[in-house]
């Protein structure tokens, strides 16, 4: 029930009071003519018995009986708009629940798209990132690969070029100590008589 | 007297010998001088010689009391000292005595006879010598020999290398 079927009860209770008030003035007493005919006589007897059956007690027990029909219909008017309330009331709380569920599950549904799609970025991303630490790592094996070749042939570069002072090295340490120059000495002047020529030439002409 | 008159010991090898062998000779030299002018009773201090001036006195049989052996001695040594050539010879350890007077032997007999040396160590040639003289550079040592036959160590090496490799090859079954 709304507001304008309350309206309606309201107007039909006052429409029926002033139906009854009306009817009630209507039958009020009336002045009886002396001396006229019988349908005058019969006509002030009519009221005059009208005047004794609606006296005034019986107006009291008319008004009470209206005021307690009024109340009561007021009575159940009321309860019927307290119930109308209490539905409307609950009917608003149900509409206010549906609307904010709605709000909030398109809010979520929106934070969930969200999240879903930063998700993907960040996955995309990761992926991304673990492609290139990939490639990253493939290129550095790779040119790690190439150094180390390159570092192992310098260093057998380096090996071979040093080899005479390597196997000198070794010969020193392993007999070093066993090496006399006696046993040099033919050695020695050997090679010296070997080269006596540019020496001698060397000392007469250079110094 | 010539500088060709005397003959220089094998003892003296090297320039600091031939600078004391001086210093020695002048001393005696300078005390015998001092000797012919000195007042009766005035004390005087025989100048100490070494093994070298009493090794070249022998050989070339001078009289030191003689003035002029005295001042032929000095002249000599004083050339040799100043005009002699020089050759700087290094072997990896510390040559004997004995060692180096074979060598200067040979080399007064064959080079020069006033040659001087000059003796280094090169403890890292291993073995052999390395010889220099005014514009020249000799290397008989060991380590350049190892070097100049580096092809020849490589191929040893690689023959040795592959060696086991054709072993393993004969023993691993087909």
């Amino acid at each position: 029930m709304n507001l304008w079927g309350l309206i309606i009860i309201l107007g039909s209770i006052l429409a029926s009071t002033a139906a009854f008030v009306w009817v009630a003035l209507r039958l009020g007493p009336s002045k009886v003519k002396k001396n006229g005919s019988p349908l005058d006589d019969a006509t002030a007897a009519v009221e005059t018995d009208v005047e004794h059956i609606f006296n005034d007690e019986f107006r009291e027990e008319l008004r009470n009986r209206g005021r307690l029909h009024f109340e009561k219909i007021i009575g159940e008017n009321a309860m019927f708009l307290q119930q109308d309330l209490r539905l409307t009331t609950s009917q608003l709380n149900d509409y206010m629940k549906q609307e904010i569920t709605k709000s909030l599950q398109e809010a979520f549904a929106k934070y969930e798209e969200s999240i879903g799609d930063a998700k993907q970025l960040a996955i995309d991303s990761i992926a991304k990132t673990q492609e290139a630490v990939e490639q990253q790592r493939v290129e550095m094996g790779n040119q790690l690969q190439a150094e180390v070749g390159k570092e192992k042939a310098r260093i057998i570069a380096r090996f071979e070029e040093n080899l005479g002072d390597i196997v000198n090295h070794y010969l020193l340490i392993a007999i070093g100590d066993q090496i006399d120059l006696k046993d040099q000495l033919n050695y020695i002047i050997g090679n010296i008589e070997s080269n006596k020529a540019a020496i001698i030439r060397d000392i007469t002409d250079g110094s | 007297m010539s500088d060709g008159q005397l003959t220089l010991p094998v003892a003296i090898v090297t320039k600091a010998d031939a600078g004391r062998l001086l210093r020695e000779v002048s001393a005696v030299d300078e005390f015998m001088d001092a000797t012919a002018i000195r007042s009766p009773g005035t004390p005087m201090a025989l100048p100490k010689t070494s093994r070298l001036m009493a090794e070249i006195v022998e050989v070339n049989k001078l009289n030191m009391l003689v003035a002029e052996d005295r001042a032929n001695l000095i002249t000599y040594v004083t050339h040799v000292r100043e005009k002699a050539p020089e050759i700087h010879i290094s072997f990896s350890a510390e040559p004997s005595a004995a060692f180096m007077q074979k060598i200067t032997t040979y080399l007064r007999e064959n080079i020069h006879p006033q040659i001087l040396l000059q003796v280094g160590l090169q403890p890292t040639i291993g073995a052999g010598f390395m010889l220099r003289t005014t514009n020249k550079y000799y290397d008989f040592s060991m380590r350049t020999t190892l070097k100049a036959k580096r092809d020849v160590l490589m191929q040893n090496i690689r023959a040795a290398q592959a060696e086991p490799e054709l072993q393993t090859a004969e023993v691993t079954p087909t």
